[in-house]
């Protein structure tokens, strides 16, 4: 511990080794536990990791695995995106109007807070299986951090920005276009980095429960064959999306942060 | 200084109003709303007694009318057995009448409480050890950095069946969900402690148990805090996922049973009981640490 906190100064490269030599041996560590546990467990419970390779492999040659993340991604495009136009307006029609944000902004947080898994069962009674109600799902996943973030960003704008546009008899519409949404651009991105990861989750929530194919249930018919080695693919998959979206949601915050001037 | 300066402002809005032409300002464009808008943000530069009664009555008021139109557009649009917030309200009787609804309430309150405070004890440890021992940190690292990325119930189906269809399934389900902001947290603060501190520690040849206990210790309980915010929300969504597809007893089973047989608006009771308690324990850990810990501001959700 002590080598490695006072060695920065002395040896880069060295420790630059001993960084890359950490994660090295933390992936082919990890790869040994999950062989040497998968051989000593039943199969049911867990298989090595080689197994779980070729089923992932069966999985993508029988195009199963593609069918299901077509499906399963449809409804999260669309969820994401009616969640990123929504959560947008009405982020900066909240920080513009004061009536509406006395209004309205407990229950925005309120309902940032509330667990959304709790209604899959009311708009599957209401609904049933079909495409619209997990859009619904995964929209409601994922508008309240672009709305929050997209409200916190328009209300920090300058008043002078605004003193400029007003002095200038700036409709409102061109107050939005060349104020409010350039200078909001970068609060609207961290919104976005967090709702990709919260869009999925409601992606597999929705899976799960909403739907006779897509990901979620792809792993549930898994379950309910005991199919240990297809599960566990699957939710190899899945980390690797979630890794992408959360690799996606930095580079594009840090990609308009540059901009942002505080 | 600070009792002048919303005088000033005010004043100063004062004059540009009346120095604007009306018209041309958007904020005056007379339109549905528009107006009231105005006389809401004067009367809240007043500042006086008034303006509290007036947004809390605009914030009632709002809240009726979102119960307004979701009651009207059910009655119009929907089938009948669809939940409503009339048909909600008069569900609640029944619903405190009924037994099955306090066990559900207590055994899913109570896993929570019992994974969020496992996840506590483990994510602090671990933690800990991650945020001072890079060696660990860079092997340990990325599976809690690719664990906490991931939409952590997709492994609900793999923990039904190494826990079956059981309490426990779901008590594992929220102290993985929970553990890993804690974890994240508390590493990110213990790399923070300030070194002169450490330092201090050294010259006195404190043994590593002082340094830990006295220091590192002290040093991270604000990010334990703000981990277990970050958790609870994610600890009642592996809950009540766990729930629906176990079918154990709890409120996320209590709700898809009574939706499932055409009783919503007592679903919609259970639903409003989880919504309460995530808010009431939020309230509670924030209070805590303005409380307990004023100096420490909660860093932004990751």
């Amino acid at each position: 511990m002590s080598a490695a906190a006072s060695a920065p100064e002395r040896q880069p490269r060295r420790v630059r080794a001993r960084a890359v030599a950490g994660y090295g041996s933390g992936i082919v560590l990890g790869a040994v536990v999950w062989q040497v546990v998968g051989y000593s467990t039943p199969q049911q419970v867990f298989v090595p990791l080689t197994t779980t390779l070729q089923r992932l492999g069966q999985l993508i040659s029988s195009g199963e695995l593609g069918s299901a993340l077509w499906t399963s991604f449809q409804s999260y495009l669309v969820g994401l995106a009616l969640a990123l136009v929504v959560g947008a307006f009405a982020g900066i029609l909240l920080a513009r109007r004061r009536l509406l944000r006395v209004a309205f902004e407990p229950y925005v947080i309120a309902l940032y807070a509330t667990p959304m898994v709790g209604i899959i069962p009311f708009l599957l009674a209401l609904l049933g299986y079909a495409f619209w109600p997990k859009v619904v799902v995964i929209f409601l996943f994922a508008v309240f951090p672009v709305l929050l973030n997209t409200q916190r960003g328009a209300q920090s704008i300058p008043p002078e920005q605004l003193d400029v546009a007003r002095v200038y008899r700036t409709k409102e519409l061109g107050v939005w276009q060349h104020v409010i949404i350039p200078y909001t651009l970068p609060f609207l991105m961290t919104g976005v980095r967090q709702s990709l990861a919260r869009g999925l989750v409601g992606m597999i929530a929705s899976d799960f429960f909403l739907s006779a194919d897509g990901l979620g249930s792809l792993l549930i018919t898994a379950s309910e064959r005991f199919d240990t080695a297809a599960m566990l693919a699957i939710t190899l998959v899945i980390t690797a999306i979630g890794l992408a979206l959360i690799g996606i949601g930095r580079f594009l915050e840090s990609r308009f942060a540059r901009w942002k001037t505080t | 200084m600070s009792a002048d300066a919303p005088h000033i402002r005010a004043g100063a809005r004062k004059l540009r109003q009346a120095s604007a032409v009306t018209q041309a300002v958007p904020e005056e464009r007379p339109g549905p709303g528009r107006g009231t808008a105005r006389n809401d943000a004067d009367s809240t530069q007043a500042k006086g007694r008034a303006s509290l009664w007036q947004a809390t009555a605009l914030r009632v008021g709002a809240g009726i009318l979102l119960l307004a139109i979701w009651q009207v557009g059910a009655k119009l649009f929907a089938p009948s057995y669809i939940a409503t917030p009339v048909g909600a309200i008069g569900a609640i009787p029944g619903v405190l009448g009924d037994s099955s609804f306090w066990s559900s309430t207590g055994a899913t309150l109570l896993a929570i409480v019992e994974g969020l405070a496992i996840a506590v004890v483990a994510g602090t440890v671990i933690g800990l050890a991650m945020g001072r021992l890079p060696d660990l940190n860079r092997i340990l690292g990325m599976y809690v950095g690719a664990f906490y990325a991931i939409p952590l119930i997709a492994i609900v189906p793999l923990i039904t069946v190494w826990f079956g269809y059981t309490p426990q399934a779901r008590l594992a389900m929220v102290v993985l969900e929970a553990v890993l902001p804690i974890i994240y947290n508390v590493a990110e603060g213990s790399r923070q402690v300030s070194s002169v501190y450490l330092d201090v520690t050294r010259i006195h040849h404190a043994p590593w148990w002082r340094v830990w206990g006295g220091v590192v210790f002290p040093n991270a309980t604000p990010y334990v805090l703000a981990g277990v915010d970050l958790a609870l929300g994610r600890a009642v969504i592996g809950a009540v996922v766990a729930e629906y597809v176990t079918a154990i007893n709890g409120l996320g089973y209590y709700i898809i049973f009574n939706v499932r047989s055409f009783h919503e608006d007592q679903g919609a009771v259970a639903l409003v009981v989880i919504v309460l308690f995530a808010l009431a324990v939020r309230a509670l850990v924030n209070l805590t640490i303005a409380r307990v810990m004023p100096w420490y501001r909660p860093a932004k959700e990751a």
